[in-house]
């Protein structure tokens, strides 16, 4: 199943077509949409723990769209780039310690926006449990990036 | 796509831009120290703003630098123990130059938030840009040096002694070998590399998205106190990015997307700059639109660092290829 991806000719169209829109193309648009997701992810948690106080925390959660919709590029540009290689990707470790980084990623946003983004009311002050959610997200988009960047290096 | 440059004209470039970082400086320091004498604080927010862009100028000048000693490879009359010299030199003012430039930004964005510029921060950035002018002038010397008829024979001898291939405290040859022997150097910058951008551009999206309008709520003052942490990450962006120029830049001086890149790099750092000194959009409220030059301004800062993430990405895949 692997190989049939690997080998299926979409997967050759993305690997060995010349043309800049085939992998140059997916793979800049995988790293804007990293850059845009992981960007607002991390403004969110700076602000929880308590950089840019000013800023009123209801203020940013037009951001949660901007992590959404980035993911959703980065979820689609991702499988693209995985049929690609599906058989040396599938069984490397590197590859799903990145998937698994960016699913506690995703969980801990999407936990950060249920505990301070809802019923519209600013709090007065950020709860400990809330400053710990915006570490582990810190932690989890560091480490997310980390294993990505490593998987052109490791394998 | 077209190249912008070939290696002539780079190293033609070099030629250019090299008086920049030497005569840039003193001008600096030179209104700096005029504002001390005036007792002028206008003067020296107008220094301050002076070194920070000729510590973004010195980006091209050493990249066009590299590709000029390119060209030069080889060449009669050309002794290559002064380019090396030149070269050590250069850096070790290359970064002095950009700690300066950071200071400079600092006080600039003290000055936005609290109104007047600290003593503190003045007298720092007054001792970095006299040392900057001694750095800076001793490696423009030494890349004076480089092409003289006397030294044909290979005996070389500039004026601030025997040029060693390491005579200053800093030598580029040791960084590439740094680099290119340890294989988990490069991933590393990589990784730090990708982080630095994403908390760059975390902080453009929010400060600029606010002045385009599409987020609202938050006043420009509120989103300002942000923007040293995209400093942070350009700066964490500028040292590993020249890790990888020093250790290949033959992957780099060549091509047309690194060039892109740098023009494009250069265009946002004065956007930043602007972000940091504007006054319109310094009053701005919370509920309130920006004006047009605010939302052109912020507009332009987006596209200017997507096109820097763009052709950054795209090293590899335009050009000649790694």
């Amino acid at each position: 199943m692997l190989t049939t991806l690997a080998q299926s000719s979409f997967s050759t169209w993305l690997l060995s077509s010349n043309s800049i829109w085939a992998y140059p193309t997916v793979l800049t648009l995988h790293t804007f949409g990293m850059m845009v997701l992981v960007g607002a992810a991390l403004m969110i948690d700076l602000r929880l723990l308590g950089f840019g106080r000013a800023i009123p925390l209801q203020s940013m959660s037009r951001l949660f769209r901007v992590i959404w919709a980035a993911f959703a590029l980065n979820a689609v540009t991702g499988t693209m780039l995985f049929i690609a290689d599906a058989d040396k990707r599938a069984p490397e470790l590197i590859f799903w310690t990145k998937l698994a980084f960016v699913a506690v990623g995703l969980l801990t946003a999407a936990r950060i926006r249920r505990m301070n983004f809802q019923g519209g009311t600013e709090p007065v002050v950020v709860s400990s449990a809330a400053k710990r959610l915006a570490v582990v997200s810190l932690v989890a988009w560091s480490a997310a990036i980390t294993a990505g960047r490593l998987l052109a290096y490791v394998g | 796509m077209p190249t912008l440059a070939n290696a002539a004209d780079l190293a033609h470039l070099h030629l250019l831009l090299n008086h920049f970082p030497t005569i840039g400086t003193i001008l600096g320091l030179g209104l700096l120290l005029l504002s001390f004498i005036r007792r002028n604080e206008h003067l020296r927010k107008v220094s301050f703003e002076v070194l920070f862009l000729i510590a973004l100028a010195t980006l091209p000048v050493y990249v066009s630098g590299s590709a000029a000693a390119e060209a030069l490879k080889g060449q009669a009359g050309v002794a290559q123990e002064a380019i090396t010299a030149h070269n050590d030199a250069a850096l070790g003012s290359f970064i002095m130059m950009e700690i300066t430039g950071f200071f400079a930004w600092l006080a600039l964005w003290r000055m936005r938030r609290i109104g007047r510029l600290t003593t503190g921060l003045t007298y720092t950035v007054l001792i970095l840009a006299v040392l900057t002018v001694a750095a800076v002038t001793r490696a423009a010397n030494m890349g004076g040096d480089i092409r003289h008829p006397e030294i044909e024979g290979g005996q070389y001898a500039g004026l601030f002694g025997t040029a060693a291939a390491s005579s200053g405290f800093i030598s580029a040859a040791g960084i590439k070998d740094y680099v290119l022997q340890h294989p988990y150097v490069w991933p590393t910058c990589e990784t730090l590399h990708f982080l630095g951008m994403s908390l760059m551009f975390g902080v453009l999206m929010i400060v600029n998205l606010r002045l385009v309008g599409w987020l609202r709520g938050m006043s420009f003052a509120s989103v300002h106190r942000l923007l040293p942490f995209g400093l942070i990450g350009f700066g964490i962006n500028f040292i590993t990015g020249m890790f990888f120029f020093i250790a290949a830049s033959e992957q780099y001086t060549q091509n047309v997307a690194f060039h892109w890149k740098v023009v494009l790099l250069m265009l946002a750092g004065v956007n930043y700059l602007v972000l940091t000194v504007y006054d319109e959009a310094w009053a701005l409220p919370a509920s309130a639109d920006a004006p047009m030059s605010g939302k052109l301004l912020g507009g332009s800062a987006l596209v200017l660092s997507i096109g820097v993430m763009y052709f950054g990405r795209m090293l590899p895949f335009i050009g000649n290829a790694f």
